[in-house]
């Protein structure tokens, strides 16, 4: 049924789409993260930038993303930014509501203390709320990884050029060995970059594993 | 240790927009001085400004009119985060950094003031040791891995970090059980023999204001100061109708509170060591007129009671022959809460012990009621 031989002769091109895969969803992910935390920081403490914010970002969800890749066709043609814009846009309401949440989540009599110990609002927010942030900033990027492996796929509607391992769905979608080839590599990317910044939550918060870990006296 | 220094209040207020001067947390017209080195305690019934007042002190909250001095200055004319930096402040919830260890928590202000890690930690090692937290153990851990009364503890550590002159603490007691409170409250005033800080500390309890404060200061609902002044004399001379109410009608026992266990003779208790010989020891209880004997360790602290009839007739004393231990007591324990511990437990005579746990001797329900009836 699967075509092995297929699959032997064609072990490069799987490997340079793979590839390819990996690119555009690392740059989806560090152009959206970037957006979203000035975004969070910029309406942290503003009630009804923060409404605006969060509006936005969740209609542009809303946006079928086969119609999206092809307006931006029209704009940007064929370019890495027509298939990047809209996958950076689908990032944006998953970061910008853990980091909210994740900030807003901060204790009163922590922000309390810190304010009475001396911290300028500056210090606070990089030693105090961001760290504390962290497991639900993680979380955000948990999401948005899975969520953008799976768009990148549909990217191969721009053109061959682009698409990663989506690119062997589309080529030939009666072919099966094909078809799975791209959308199994799709899938196993995924559950790896989650199963990898799940490990990098548990690192980055020795402090919320000692929560588990707490002795019973 | 740096000094410590005189906080004024001159005419503060503080007005809520909206509202007249009856809206909660409001301050009016509040005037009075707390001397260098002494507890002021503000207690009221909630909403009566007791916290706002606290937090003009170090401008979380800023004053709608009046001044607070610190020494002579003006808070309003220092740099606020400077300033902030120099008052130690301790809450109720503790607001301890989770994401931090105890060790860090405590340097948290020698860290801002950019202290080499290396004076940071020894300095964070320093204050763990004197609110009674082993550094060893402690240092590393985070919060969450504590309990109740030790992250107080840790509170306590990290305001006193960078020796300040004043102390802020809002009800830094009310979370934690009547027990662990006592002893907290104990240990608060054995550190301010040695530290001598200006501590203002705020509780809605009577009680806890009589203990702890060397001044008391009423503060009623509107934000007026109903009475300042120290704990006896509010207790004897109430200066009006909501002063005697808030003090409540046991006032006769109340006074009790001014009087601590440390400041009685001890009655001495008569010990044994497991192991002696009970012959030996027989006789030494039936001498006392408090006829029991008090089991305790190698470094005598307190196992348990010996009755005269469980003492056996011959052979070693073993800790199995000792039951019920008494409440124990520290020089610092009031007469009401000797009092009524002993009530609670049901027994006689509860034990003094020192900073190591050792036996100092007894306080009895007769030493207690003797100072209760009038000479």
């Amino acid at each position: 049924m699967i075509d092995w031989g297929w699959i032997a002769d064609h072990i490069g091109a799987i490997a340079g789409r793979l590839g390819q895969h990996i690119e555009l969803t690392a740059i989806a992910l560090v152009v959206g993260f970037a957006i979203s935390l000035a975004l969070s920081l910029w309406s942290l403490r503003r009630p009804r930038a923060k409404t605006l914010v969060i509006g936005i970002s969740g209609i542009l969800f809303t946006i079928p993303s086969l119609a999206l890749f092809a307006a931006f066709t029209s704009i940007t043609g064929l370019s890495l930014l027509t298939a990047e814009i809209p996958l950076v846009l689908y990032t944006l309401v998953i970061y910008v509501r853990n980091m909210l949440v994740g900030l807003e989540a901060v204790p009163a009599d922590v922000l309390e203390a810190a304010d009475a110990s001396g911290f300028r609002p500056r210090e606070r927010l990089l030693r105090i709320e961001l760290p504390l942030a962290i497991p639900l900033i993680v979380s955000g990027l948990r999401l948005a990884s899975v969520s953008t492996i799976g768009l990148v796929t549909i990217t191969s509607t721009i053109g061959d050029a682009f698409g990663g391992l989506g690119f062997f769905i589309k080529e030939r979608p009666f072919f099966l060995t094909e078809v799975l080839v791209g959308a199994v590599g799709s899938i196993a990317l995924a559950l790896a970059a989650d199963a990898a910044f799940a490990r990098l939550q548990r690192r980055l918060t020795p402090w919320a594993a000692a929560r588990t870990a707490v002795d019973p006296r | 240790m740096g000094t410590a220094e005189r906080v004024v209040f001159e005419h503060v207020s503080k007005r809520y927009p909206g509202t007249g001067t009856g809206n909660p947390g409001a301050v009016e017209d509040l005037s009075l001085e707390v001397p260098a080195g002494k507890i002021c305690v503000l207690v009221g019934p909630s909403g009566c400004g007791k916290t706002t007042s606290l937090k003009m002190v170090n401008r979380l909250i800023e004053p709608t009119s009046g001044r607070i001095l610190i020494g002579d200055t003006d808070v309003a004319r220092r740099d606020v985060i400077e300033l902030r930096r120099s008052i130690g402040y301790v809450i109720q919830q503790v607001g301890l950094f989770p994401h931090q260890t105890v060790g860090e928590n405590v340097a948290t202000v020698p860290r801002l003031l950019g202290w080499e890690p290396a004076r940071q930690r020894a300095r964070a090692a320093e204050l763990l040791e004197l609110v009674g937290l082993d550094p060893g153990r402690y240092a590393g851990r985070y919060p969450t891995a504590l309990s109740g009364g030790e992250r107080q503890r840790v509170g306590v550590a990290r305001a006193l970090a960078a020796d300040p002159p004043v102390l802020l603490m809002d009800e830094p007691f009310g979370a934690v059980d009547p027990i662990v409170r006592e002893r907290l409250q104990n240990e608060l005033l054995r550190l301010q023999e040695e530290l001598a800080k200006t501590i203002i500390f705020v509780t809605h309890d009577i009680d806890e204001a009589i203990k702890m404060g060397d001044l008391v200061a009423v503060m009623q609902v509107g934000g007026h100061l109903a009475q300042f002044g120290p704990p006896a004399e509010i207790l004897a001379n109430p200066a009006s109708e909501f002063v005697a109410r808030f003090v409540g009608a046991d006032r006769g026992l109340k006074r009790l509170a001014l009087v601590r266990v440390g400041e009685l003779e001890l009655r001495e208790a008569t010990t044994a060591r497991p192991g002696e010989d009970a012959a030996a020891v027989r006789p030494r209880a039936a001498a006392d007129s408090f006829p029991y004997v008090l089991l305790v360790d190698e470094a005598n602290r307190p196992i348990g009671w010996l009755d005269e009839r469980r003492i056996p007739a011959s052979g070693p004393l073993v800790v199995d022959h000792a039951e019920a231990e008494s409440p124990l007591f520290d020089r610092h324990t009031t007469l009401k809460d000797a009092l009524s511990m002993l009530l609670e437990a049901g027994v006689q005579a509860g034990i003094v012990v020192g900073g190591a746990g050792a036996v100092e001797g007894l306080v009895t329900v007769e030493m207690i009621m003797e100072r209760v009836r009038p000479a």
